[in-house]
């Protein structure tokens, strides 16, 4: 189903049971742990406008319902503050899952082939990262802010690297 | 050696409009090269003052090419390269 939530930046395609709880990061019917995400989790992108993102999330929508995509999120509107005219969306599954996943989005025309890992998105928003860095410069911060970002972004994102044991959870975004 | 580049609607205007172009080279960086003189100042969009891969994500058949080789990744007929946004990565 798309959750279009104009709170969030995103708009989402989950299947419903996320929404009772379940978790989308899953591999062979079992919850995928922080290091299992590290090492095996990752997203298709797709960028295009959000026109063309919108109708295409309605063509894969079934997918996520049948579970053979496990989510899908896009942006409402261009991010701009990080350099990007286009609307991104990241088609996620596991990396022993992806070539199925990449006929599929073939299917509906797409053909520049780009993956990229969890790990290098956590990464380059880790303190220090080069996303987390150009984001806070675009929103004007002053240094006591910044810090305090870079803060809750390392407590929420070195857990993960840290704990490789743990049972992966999301956060609201 | 034929190779596919692929870029995204934004930056078609490096490539004279058009969302897709071909180069040839036995490396990344040859076919970098090689299309720096097809379509002038591609190298400088690429890649950074040291000459290395910039503030773009390059990718060779889906994979980045950061965790392959680089600019001495090996390319075959057939390859097909992406060129987008790095912070589309996020």
């Amino acid at each position: 189903m798309i959750i279009d939530d104009p709170r969030s930046k995103f708009v989402f395609l989950y299947h419903p049971l996320v929404l009772m709880g379940r978790s989308y990061t899953v591999y062979q019917g079992k919850e995928m742990t922080n290091g299992e995400v590290l090492e095996y989790w990752g997203k298709w992108l797709v960028l295009g406008e959000k026109g063309r993102l919108d109708d295409l999330a309605e063509k894969l929508d079934p997918y996520v319902e049948n579970k053979e995509i496990p989510c899908i999120k896009y942006d409402r509107k261009p991010p701009l503050n990080l350099g990007l005219e286009e609307c991104v969306m990241m088609v996620y599954c596991d990396r022993r899952n992806r070539d199925e996943v990449w006929k599929i989005l073939t299917r509906f025309g797409i053909k520049m082939k780009a993956w990229v890992t969890e790990r290098e998105t956590m990464e380059m928003w880790m303190p220090g990262g080069i996303l987390l860095e150009r984001w806070m410069a675009s929103q004007d911060y002053d240094e006591a802010t910044r810090d305090a970002v870079r803060e809750d972004a390392g407590r929420r994102l070195v857990h993960i690297f840290d704990h490789p044991e743990e049972t992966y959870k999301t956060w609201e975004q | 050696m034929a190779v596919t580049v692929r870029v995204p609607g934004s930056l078609k205007e490096w490539f004279r409009g058009s969302d897709e172009a071909y180069c040839q080279g036995a490396t990344l960086g040859e076919c970098i090269d090689q299309m720096d003189r097809e379509f002038p100042g591609i190298r400088d969009r690429l890649l950074n003052e040291e000459g290395e891969i910039g503030a773009i994500l390059i990718f060779l058949n889906g994979e980045n090419v950061m965790k392959l080789e680089g600019l001495a990744t090996s390319i075959s007929d057939g390859d097909e390269i992406g060129i987008i946004p790095f912070a589309a990565g996020g």
